[in-house]
């Protein structure tokens, strides 16, 4: 078994050094027109850089471009889709953090993928690997208005090949990592069979790619079990929700090729004490039937200011080293 | 109890466009002693404005208050900033640091609603930020879960309330946008509501929610002890109407008609057609009517615009339905 430090997606764009505000500026110069579209790629291209080094700096085996591009993971991979448009600004599942909600009038087109880019620009420079995140179908459905009055089952079927096509654009690179978040699926567990159907649909797309899925902001404690029999390569869990999570997982185990264990919280500043999470990794680690362990927080962590997430990674990664001598 | 106004109320949310010498003296990091004379100047101006437009619930703007959280938190004891945190787009705030025990050190918006009333014959709304979201809306490195803080928090933020209330006011409005986050802490947020409003019968009580999912609050929601829901309708195309019609409304409304987040002015026939929307499914009675949310965002000629266009078209529904 390999315990591993990753981070789990996103990473703040800017810090409260004004050092580190450019993307901040950079950002409104754009909005007021005075920064042509190529000029700000130019400048997300340094942030990136800037996070990926942060992150590695922190001592992550695996890190994320830090969703740097994204305004927010709805609109992300929607806004340039045909059959929809953007709508009001809605609160993103518990957080106060705001995403434009799209309203879907007809059967959805892609028109060019915007996750494949993203993830060669992030790969070529980053020393470690690269995990890429792409929105799930069925939070991307659950969080879009139904104006093309069809059932939410083909609803759902439009977001998947939506999905499907941007997960297949990375399958051409060879062996890389995806990452899907799904984190809607935990507030709507009497959808599984559907959800599950959409799953493998992206799954048979997927050739030489890992494919994790990733669920957060919710207990995931009614779904565990079922978890197992996705055609995944892992799941990815959020603890803060329920700590019971750990309890039904070291007594009933886990099995899978990979899990990512979300144990450090990614939305407060509170720091975990080590003992605790290294106490929790003992218990787990006995009962987990799996290749490979994640240590990561249990959200992306644009939720903390940067300094903060910087630390909460340190932490992640400092626990792994602590476990890989103690525990493995 | 029901404050004496004409059909159809108008008001405005809270925030009001900052004019460019505060804002310019907040960068240059003036302290708020230096602020007050231009934030005084601005709540003066803006009472004369929004009484020129015909607005009958007025505001101070809150010319004051920097962020809706930030504010309140740095006014309390137990509280530290944290860094910048996004919002939206390129929106980002200081969000605070719970790092020891709340505690009330004195009256916070107290003199500022007693100044704005001053001013004005109209009944002015004094405006708080609730405790379920000083807590949802902070880090929390002190009480060990949510619940502790958050009814921590009502217990000191009460005593605002009850200061207010001596002070005289009896439109308090007690803004609660994280309220729709986590459904499953409603009960929470209900028993927060009661220790703000326990006792004070007299007081009309608002409680604005914006940008939520209230799909699933609703109708559990109408158990909060209040007696007006300030809601934002325009900006989600008035999808909030479906839900009304399933289960009647009991309540006050505000209901928002002004989309504060678009620099478009919306039309005269444009806000009626809402307040219509708002008439086919609601008792007149129960209904007031605002902005979604506060016009900070907006450019004062903006602002100015779109309050207009909302009072010009009330009074025309207004006239209809009298």
């Amino acid at each position: 078994m390999k315990l591993l430090s990753a981070n789990t997606g996103s990473y703040p764009k800017i810090g409260s050094d004004p050092k580190k505000q450019k993307f901040r500026v950079a950002y409104a110069k754009w909005e007021a027109g005075e920064l042509s579209d190529e000029q700000f790629k130019k400048i997300q291209d340094e942030v990136v850089k800037e996070v990926i080094d942060e992150q590695i700096q922190a001592g992550l085996d695996m890190v994320t471009d830090g969703q740097i591009r994204w305004i927010d993971p709805i609109s992300h991979f929607t806004k340039n889709l045909e059959g929809c448009r953007m709508d009001g600004l809605l609160r993103y599942f518990d957080t106060n953090f705001y995403f434009r909600q799209p309203v879907v009038t007809s059967r959805l087109v892609i028109k060019h993928p915007v996750a494949c880019d993203e993830f060669v620009f992030a790969k070529r420079y980053s020393s470690v690997p690269v995990k890429q995140v792409i929105t799930g179908p069925y939070t991307l459905a659950r969080l879009s208005i139904n104006r093309a009055g069809v059932d939410f089952r083909t609803f759902l079927r439009w977001f998947t090949e939506v999905v499907a096509q941007e997960v297949h654009a990375i399958s051409r690179l060879g062996r890389c990592f995806v990452q899907i978040d799904e984190p809607a699926i935990l507030s709507h567990p009497k959808d599984w069979e559907l959800f599950k159907e959409s799953i493998e649909e992206i799954c048979s797309e997927r050739r030489r790619l890992k494919i994790y899925l990733y669920t957060y902001f919710g207990d995931a404690m009614p779904l565990l079990n079922k978890m197992e029999n996705l055609p995944v390569n892992g799941v990815g869990f959020d603890f803060t929700y329920s700590w019971k999570l750990v309890q039904k997982m070291a007594e009933e185990g886990f099995a899978m090729e990979a899990v990512g264990l979300g144990l450090i919280d990614g939305r407060n500043t509170r720091m975990e004490r080590k003992r605790k999470i290294l106490g929790i990794l003992r218990r787990l680690l006995r009962n987990l039937n799996v290749e490979i362990v994640y240590l990561n927080p249990s959200c992306g962590l644009e939720f903390l200011p940067r300094e903060n997430a910087f630390k909460k990674l340190k932490l992640v990664s400092e626990i792994c080293k602590e476990a890989r001598q103690k525990i493995l | 109890m029901k404050p004496d106004l004409p059909l159809l109320p108008t008001t405005a949310v809270g925030s009001l466009p900052k004019p460019p010498e505060i804002l310019e003296a907040r960068r240059k990091g003036w302290g708020a002693k230096k602020l007050e004379p231009l934030e005084k100047n601005a709540i003066r101006r803006w009472i004369k404005i929004q009484e020129e437009i015909g607005l009958d619930v007025l505001v101070d703007g809150e010319f004051y208050r920097g962020d809706m959280v930030a504010y309140f938190a740095q006014n309390l004891e137990g509280f530290r900033m944290g860094g910048l945190v996004r919002s939206y787009g390129n929106r980002y705030y200081r969000k605070p640091i719970i790092v020891k025990e709340v505690k009330y050190r004195k009256p916070i918006t107290v003199k500022w609603w007693k100044f704005t009333q001053s001013l004005t014959k109209k009944p002015v709304k004094a405006i708080l930020t609730g405790p379920y979201t000083m807590m949802d809306w902070s880090f929390n490195e002190y009480y060990p879960d949510r619940e502790q803080a958050c009814l921590a928090l009502a217990k000191e933020l009460r005593k605002e309330v009850r200061n207010l209330y001596k002070a005289g006011a009896r439109i308090i409005q007690i803004d609660e946008p994280a309220i729709s986050a986590r459904p499953q802490e409603l009960p929470l947020a209900k028993k927060a509501m009661e220790i703000m409003v326990h006792g004070l019968d007299d007081v009309y009580f608002i409680c604005h929610i914006c940008y939520g999912a209230f799909e699933y609050i609703y109708p559990q929601m109408l158990e909060l002890p209040i007696q007006n829901f300030d809601l934002e309708m325009s900006n989600s195309e008035l999808d909030l109407m479906e839900l009304f019609h399933r289960h009647p409304f009991t309540k006050d409304i505000s209901f928002g008609v002004i989309d504060v987040h678009s620099h478009i002015i919306e039309t005269v026939d444009q806000v009626k057609e809402r307040i219509q929307k708002a008439l086919n499914v609601l008792n007149p009675r129960q209904i007031w009517v605002d902005p979604d949310c506060g016009l900070k965002t907006r450019t004062e000629e903006e602002a100015i615009g779109k309050l207009k266009a909302m009072v010009e078209a009330t009074r025309q529904v207004r006239a209809s339905i009298e």
